[in-house]
């Protein structure tokens, strides 16, 4: 790491660097039922390293700067990497910013891995595989298909050109289980996927009762939903994926691109008359997917109050984009936290005559810059009051649009916490994802084809 | 015709790999391997405001050991011959330290006279040496005209912001006001992609170049882009014409007066793009071997019990071994040589005129299934573990034009634009989803374009066999023209695809033209 900073500190055209360092221990294992036994079927050790450099150049145009980003392999000759890095960036070109000032404050110290993963990450492989072992062989009605157990520790270094250094880390778990049903014509399953910050978000025995659980409901399924327009109630999972997604619209980088774009003091939902969206991005809250002492650029993150009560408060910059917009820097990490609603799912249910729960969507499709989002549903139920009865249903589409279907929504006052890291090719890497927030919420009007 | 060959370090790395192989081979009942990988690839963008260059590499090696029950793997970055030996040593110990449940199913590890019993594409076995053995170093290179490697960032820059000037040029034809292009931008990705893998039979190394080239114009919240992509040369990155610019645009310019769709069912045809993701969210992910082991997927059922799963159009194949897109002369995108568990390429049908064949496997799957493997052991990178991928993914062509096509609907659609889809292996529902669609009235198209109920994506579901029932014709590949194709396979297009909710790879996406009938849009 010196040699590469020193590398970088002598280039005359380099004007700011910042590295990234994640190094990664990741044990997989893949399960599945194999002579009336659980049989593991891979069994994975992964130890992996990844240096991410971003260098900004000088331009002739004293407005300008040239940007490249590249993956450093220290195994690999540094001079000829870093060579490689200014050639790119000399040809690029960007308006000019400036890299923040080196923090002088003391950073928190917050709590962003769990401790027995950080111990003996074997140990707690083993004592989960125990635990799948013990709930996957459980007397059901319902057939154990698979599951998957990723357990994976980071530590992180980020290395500025002002002279900050900082280290943190993480743990992640993804934990997968997947049951099925087997009916008159046809078997059915449901699987069922979680991501975990640390054990205490993570529940096995939870994760394998409730897939299968929802898998024995398959087995009820009656029909497709009938075409027209539902009140639908969704769980947190949808909720953490459409406000995170709908966040796009509220970042300088929208406002710089000409992108669709929401001011400060303009309504989120406009025209909203149920609950009121209020909206946070907290990276101190404890073991968050996206709990976090300072921003890549180096800017210290604090909690902030994003949205209150459906009006805007703050739209999210970094230094880069800050410069460009002539604004103060803001948060653009954390968690997600939206307070809870007053009421309990029960009473959710109860609030319509008729109400679709989507228990599971099959992929969820969803448009930041037009709020729209639509998917085919896996796995529902309607509840009908007058009639008294809860129908399963499976299949046809949904598609709806949070401008519309949040104007009237109500959220349930139970609140949960997710955490999403999303896989990425690309040489940003992963996406983390933390969500604090309400565990259902009711949408009106949803247009549904059946 | 050149090819690609190993880069000086994967060569010295090759050396060092085939020292391992008797480290791992503590047992003479496993089976034992190592892939190596190095994946280069920079992404070149310019949009209206800056441009950019990002550099990436993943490079890692996969040491394996298959014990007769479960596959076990070390994967590394770093690739000192000292980290290879203690990762070898640990491996070992981690697999005698383990419990075996489930049935023993050894596997004997296949020599290159039984590698050579399968039918290769003229690509592959022309590569191969007379009489290779144990410790023949055998390569395939892709071919190219064009050297990829060579092209500055210079030049790629400058294609591109010629392209951002051609677009708002083209905006005019297409009957928009430069203003109204309110983003654009244009992206480059250029790869290097090697790979080894050895076992105590072959040697065998590969060298891929893949480019890519895409186009995103956007007005207000409308988006509307243009992609090619495959395997080749720097000519693949010439494919892109203007008319390929200006139907983005007027697609566009109909995305702002798009009129929103009445739910219900349709006569439509499906565009490449979209019967890509049809086939491959139905048999396709269906007929992965490993989802089959796991006994989550119902066509390993219906081809057991040999029921009908589709109509005489519906058969769908799975071909790595694509050297020539269509009528392009570089390979199709989800193409490579040998898989990342060292199968060699060849073509694989899934299902024939609606009857399920065996499905594609990875290394276990098929162990666990006891059927041939296919070259479809595929991983995000070393780093994440081998599943049954598809590579590309097509209906087999028919014999119709799209004119013919489109004159057998009275009111319907053409849906062009793609937006991704998902698969339900078990319970055989799918999803696919489609950006826009095109208003189709008596066998002609209107112009007018239509988003999704609540102005968004639509929604293609239905139980998948009713679907592939559902087709009433397809097209030839080379369908403006009744000519009979020249082309062996349809277009596949640059695509991807993510497997139980993570896994990311690539995966080629295209096909003819499918005229299907009744279709539930919403």
């Amino acid at each position: 790491m010196e040699q590469l900073k020193d590398i970088l500190s002598r280039r005359s055209e380099i004007k700011g660097w910042m590295i990234q360092v994640e190094n990664i221990h990741r044990r997989e294992r893949y399960f599945l039922l194999d002579k009336n036994e659980i049989a593991t079927d891979q069994d994975r050790e992964v130890k992996q390293q990844n240096i991410r450099l971003r260098i900004f150049v000088n331009k002739k145009d004293p407005a300008r700067q040239g940007e490249a980003e590249k993956m450093i392999k220290f195994s690999l000759p540094l001079e000829e990497q870093v060579d490689s890095a200014v050639r790119s960036a000399l040809e690029t070109d960007i308006q000019k910013w400036e890299l923040p000032a080196k923090l002088d404050v003391m950073l928190p110290k917050l709590k962003t891995a769990d401790l027995k993963m950080l111990e003996n990450l074997d140990k707690v492989m083993q004592d989960l595989t125990e635990q799948i072992y013990s709930v996957a062989l459980k007397k059901r009605d319902v057939i154990f298909n698979s599951a998957e157990l990723f357990l994976s520790v980071h530590d992180y270094e980020t290395h500025l050109s002002n002279g900050l250094t900082h280290h943190s880390n993480r743990t992640k778990i993804f934990a997968e289980a997947a049951f099925s049903t087997l009916l008159a014509k046809r078997s059915d399953e449901y699987l069922e996927y979680r991501w975990a910050s640390g054990l205490k978000e993570l529940s096995i025995d939870e994760l394998f009762n409730e897939a299968a659980e929802r898998a024995r409901f398959t087995s009820l399924v009656v029909k497709k939903p009938e075409s027209g327009s539902y009140f639908v109630l969704v769980d947190s999972a949808v909720l953490d994926l459409l406000m995170h997604d709908y966040l796009t619209q509220l970042s300088g980088g929208s406002k710089y691109l000409k992108l669709p774009f929401i001011e400060v003091g303009q309504e989120l939902i406009k025209g909203a008359e149920g609950d009121l969206i209020n909206l946070k991005l907290d990276p101190y809250l404890d073991y968050g997917a996206d709990t976090t002492a300072i921003s890549p650029d180096g800017l210290l993150q604090k909690p902030m109050d994003v949205v209150r009560d459906n009006r805007v408060l703050e739209t999210l910059s970094g230094k880069q984009y800050s410069d460009y917009l002539n604004k103060q820097p803001t948060t653009v990490r954390g968690n997600l936290v939206m307070p809870p609603g007053k009421y309990s799912r029960d009473q959710l249910i109860s609030l319509q005559p008729k109400i679709l729960e989507v228990l599971q969507f099959s992929a969820l499709f969803t448009d930041p810059y037009s709020g729209t989002f639509s998917s085919e549903i896996r796995l529902g139920r309607i509840f009908d009051r007058e009639k008294g009865t809860v129908e399963y249903i499976k299949g046809g589409s949904l598609s709806g649009s949070i401008f519309a279907n949040f104007k009237n929504v109500r959220f349930s006052d139970k609140l949960v916490t997710r955490s999403t890291f999303s896989p990425g090719m690309s040489a940003s890497g992963e996406s983390a994802s933390g969500y604090f927030g309400p565990e259902y919420a009711l949408l009106a009007d949803v247009s549904v084809v059946g | 015709m050149k090819r690609a060959v190993l880069s000086g370090d994967f060569k010295k790395l090759r050396k060092e790999l085939s020292k391992i192989l008797p480290l791992l081979e503590q047992d003479p009942k496993w089976h034992v391997s190592v892939f190596a990988e190095k994946r280069a690839s920079c992404v070149y963008s310019a949009d209206l405001r800056k441009t950019n260059v990002s550099d990436n590499m993943v490079m890692g090696a996969v040491l394996r050991v298959y014990n007769g029950y479960t596959l076990f793997e070390e994967a590394v970055d770093d690739l000192s011959i000292e980290n290879f030996q203690k990762s070898a040593k640990e491996l070992v110990t981690r697999v005698k330290n383990s419990q075996s449940k489930g049935q023993y199913r050894p596997y004997k590890t296949l020599s290159w006279k039984e590698r050579l019993k399968t039918k290769l594409d003229p690509e592959i076995s022309s590569q191969i040496p007379e009489n290779p053995g144990a410790g023949t170093e055998v390569h395939f290179g892709i071919s190219y005209v064009q050297d990829p490697a060579i092209v500055t960032a210079d030049q790629r820059l400058q294609k591109l912001k010629d392209t951002l000037v051609k677009v708002q040029d083209l905006a005019l034809k297409a009957g928009l006001k430069k203003e109204d292009i309110t983003f654009v931008v244009a992206r480059e990705g250029f790869g290097f992609e090697e790979s080894i893998y050895i076992d105590r039979e072959s040697n065998i190394s590969q060298a891929i170049y893949r480019q890519s080239f895409t186009v995103v114009i956007m007005s207000g919240e409308h988006r509307v882009f243009h992609r090619v992509g495959g395997l080749g040369g720097r000519e693949i990155i010439d494919e892109t014409k203007d008319k390929d610019l200006l139907d983005c645009l007027k697609d566009l310019k109909g995305l702002q007066n798009a009129g929103r769709l009445k739910p219900g069912r349709y006569r439509v045809v499906f565009g490449p793009d979209v019967t890509g993701v049809l086939a491959h969210e139905a048999f396709g992910h269906s007929q992965e071997g490993d989802t089959c082991a796991r006994g989550r997927s119902q066509a390993w059922e219906l081809y057991k019990s040999g029921e009908k799963a589709g109509n005489q159009h519906a058969t769908i194949i799975n071909n790595p071994a694509i050297y020539r897109d269509g009528t392009h002369s570089f390979a199709a995108w989800g193409s490579y040589f040998f898989d990342e568990e060292g199968w060699l390429a060849a073509e694989h049908v899934l299902i024939e005129e609606g009857k399920l064949e065996v499905p594609m496997t990875n290394f276990t799957s098929a162990l666990r299934l006891g059927i041939s493997r296919t070259a479809n052991g595929k991983r995000e990178s070393f780093a994440n573990g081998v599943y049954t991928r598809q590579t590309n993914t097509y209906f087999k062509a028919g014999k119709e034009t799209l004119e013919e096509l489109l004159s057998k609907i009275d009111y319907g659609f053409l849906a062009m634009a793609s937006a991704g889809g998902m698969e339900d292996p078990k319970g055989m529902g799918i999803q696919v989803g489609i950006a826009y669609l095109e208003e189709v009235k008596n066998g002609k198209l209107t112009g007018k374009i239509f988003r999704g109920p609540a102005g968004g994506d639509i929604q293609m579901t239905g139980y998948t066999p009713d679907v592939l029932n559902s087709i009433i014709g397809v097209s030839k590949v080379e369908c403006e023209t009744a000519d009979p194709d020249h082309a062996a396979y349809p277009f596949n297009k640059a695509g991807g695809c993510g497997k139980y909710h993570k896994e990311l790879v690539v995966a080629g996406c295209g096909g003819p033209y499918l005229l299907l009938d009744q279709v539930i849009l919403g």
